[in-house]
């Protein structure tokens, strides 16, 4: 197996895409740095609990010196127009000394006229303007250094409220970070051969089991859609490879329970005729064949590598056989099922409404992010 | 199970006394399926895919059985109709097929009949928690893309239409049942049995515009 390096991007959720844009209208002004405490204090008043806004990630204070170019030029447009202002527009060089901005409160809070009334007698210089700000907390140190850029200093929190806990998704990442590699390879290795052979697309999954750090193969799986199946249209869609890899998985369970129950009959000859491929084909997939020495339930917190993103069936059916984490190499950006900002958009890996929720990373080759060899036709469901 | 329909649901009052019979007879076999999974300790979801008039294939939720997650009733049908009759059917029948299914279809088995090209699905209760068909996503739509404000929906390739309601009050019973004495193979329950009381009364549909073709 040949090794290249690359590095695993964690996947956004639907919650983490679809909240990113959104942007409320909020009243800033400038105060003077010595009557900040009682301006707040006037505002706190006016706007109890902040109007039931949740703004912790957003600094309630700011030098003027620290906000983005385009909010400066606002508040500069303001105090230039305002009658009111006469001491502080001395220019550029000298901007926001001894002053800071404060962050009044959401428009819809609170109008500019009862704003006006209340702080007008504390301000020698009133200019309240509008400007856009984060509505919700940002997911990464990365989004809040852009949105502080853009809109207003933001800070992270260190949380996720969209998402999986940043914490545990590093711990789990660096848990896998060493041997993603060697198991992508495995599972572009059985998608090659199926390809070759004519079984099916060059997709192939890999499941892993990890006890106590150490990762082990339970089942290897390619695509069969086209085995023993009329080539036309999209073939046996069962016998996708996410779909044979729970399949084997779960074959291996079953006979694990027989043996238990000393029925030794489990061999598939005695299954009735399906069109499931639940069966190891090839011998790679054969030579790696190994069920779990655990009893388990289903794909409980097990892992799985795949070549391709898989489609919205296949993304499903790893949901409901609740794998733990999953890696693909290979965006599918029209047919993904699996990331939130693909055509589709349904983010399955992680969705609150749905009873399981898993971690999911894009590995991307270093270098020319190419898909290689295993592209394939970008309307495949993988 | 002669019992007689509670409600009708929506799609029912443009049709003929005649045409309601049909589907209804067709959901009354799924529920057959659906009873069969009861019985044997699965997830009471039963299903039929009718051709021409005639059921070629029936289902029944299997993921105890199997240890599979996704064995759920439209699959197994699925395999019954493509490698069990004899000749063998093709797999473009099931562009023929009209499906019966006792619970929305999930996402999963939204795409799958999506990818097969399943003609038409009418199910019985609305599946809130994993619906693929109007519950979670409209998979039966665009595959379950977002579409602009323009509210109209273009239909492309491979779409097909959904008619939810139908004995819906049967098929939920069902599940009720199940989940009263508990999945034995799932891990954790929330509530001990004991605490677990079998509700009898379904509440009405609430008005879904969603899930209708």
């Amino acid at each position: 197996m040949q090794t290249t390096r690359g590095k695993l991007h964690p996947l956004k959720t639907a919650l983490e895409i679809r909240s990113c844009d959104k942007l409320v209208d909020f009243y800033i002004t400038v105060v003077p740095v010595k009557q900040s405490n009682t301006v707040l204090k006037i505002v706190r008043q006016a706007i109890p609990n902040d109007g039931g806004l949740d703004i912790q990630h957003l600094r309630r204070f700011a030098k003027l010196a620290d906000l983005p170019p385009e909010v400066r030029a606002t508040i500069a447009a303001a105090r230039h127009v305002s009658p009111t202002i006469t001491n502080t527009d001395t220019g550029e060089e000298e901007e926001g000394v001894g002053e800071r901005v404060l962050l009044v409160g959401s428009i819809n809070a609170s109008t500019k006229d009862t704003l006006t009334e209340l702080l007008a007698p504390v301000l020698e210089t009133l200019a309240l303007v509008v400007i856009q700000v984060p509505f919700l907390t940002p997911t990464s140190q990365e989004q809040a250094t852009r949105w502080t850029a853009r809109f207003w200093p933001t800070v992270y929190k260190k949380s996720n409220l969209f998402g999986p806990h940043p914490s545990l998704a590093n711990r789990a990442m660096e848990s896998i970070a060493g041997e993603v590699e060697n198991w992508l390879g495995l599972a572009e290795e059985v998608a090659a051969d199926a390809h070759e052979e004519g079984r099916g697309e060059r997709v192939g999954v890999v499941v892993v089991e990890r006890i106590e750090g150490v990762g082990r193969v339970l089942a290897v799986a390619a695509d069969a859609r086209w085995l023993d199946w009329p080539r036309e249209t999209n073939g046996n869609v069962s016998a996708h490879a996410a779909m044979r890899g729970v399949g084997i998985v779960a074959v291996g369970l079953k006979a694990k329970e027989n043996l238990k129950s000393d029925t030794l009959s489990a061999s598939s000859a005695s299954l009735p005729a399906s069109i499931f491929r639940d069966e190891p084909i090839g011998e790679t997939e054969r030579a790696y064949f190994q069920p779990s020495d655990k009893k388990g339930y289903l794909c409980h917190e097990l892992e799985i590598y795949c070549t391709h993103e898989p489609c919205v069936m296949c993304a499903m059916a790893i949901v409901h056989s609740r794998f733990g984490k999953l890696v693909f190499r290979r965006k599918m950006q029209r047919t993904g099922g699996v990331c939130a900002d693909g055509e589709l958009g349904h983010g399955l890996f992680w969705r609150k409404e749905l009873n399981w929720t898993m971690l999911g990373w894009q590995w991307c080759p270093d270098g020319e992010d190419k898909d290689g060899e295993g592209a394939v036709d970008v309307n495949l469901n993988a | 199970m002669t019992s007689p329909v509670v409600t009708w649901p929506e799609d029912a009052a443009s049709m003929s006394e005649g045409e309601r019979d049909v589907h209804v007879r067709f959901m009354r076999e799924a529920l057959v399926m659906a009873e069969l999974a009861l019985k044997t300790n699965e997830v009471p979801v039963g299903c039929v895919f009718v051709h021409d008039g005639k059921v070629i294939g029936r289902g029944m939720n299997a993921t105890n059985a199997s240890h599979n997650g996704t064995r759920h009733a439209e699959f197994i049908a699925i395999s019954e109709i493509l490698s069990s009759s004899t000749p063998k059917h093709h797999p473009s029948i099931l562009q023929k097929c009209d499906l019966y299914v006792t619970i929305e279809p999930c996402i999963m088995c939204a795409s799958l009949l999506r990818q097969f090209g399943v003609r038409k699905v009418w199910f019985g209760g609305g599946n809130e928690r994993f619906g693929g068909t109007g519950g979670v996503l409209d998979i039966h739509l665009s595959n379950g893309r977002e579409l602009g404000d323009k509210g109209e929906q273009r239909r492309i390739e491979s779409d097909y239409e959904v008619s939810g309601g139908w004995l819906r009050e049967e098929a939920i019973v069902f599940l009720r049942r199940f989940y009263v004495s508990g999945n034995e193979k799932a891990p954790e329950p929330k509530k001990e049995k004991k605490e677990r009381v079998l509700k009898l009364d379904v509440e009405p549909v609430v008005k879904r515009a969603k899930v209708d073709g």
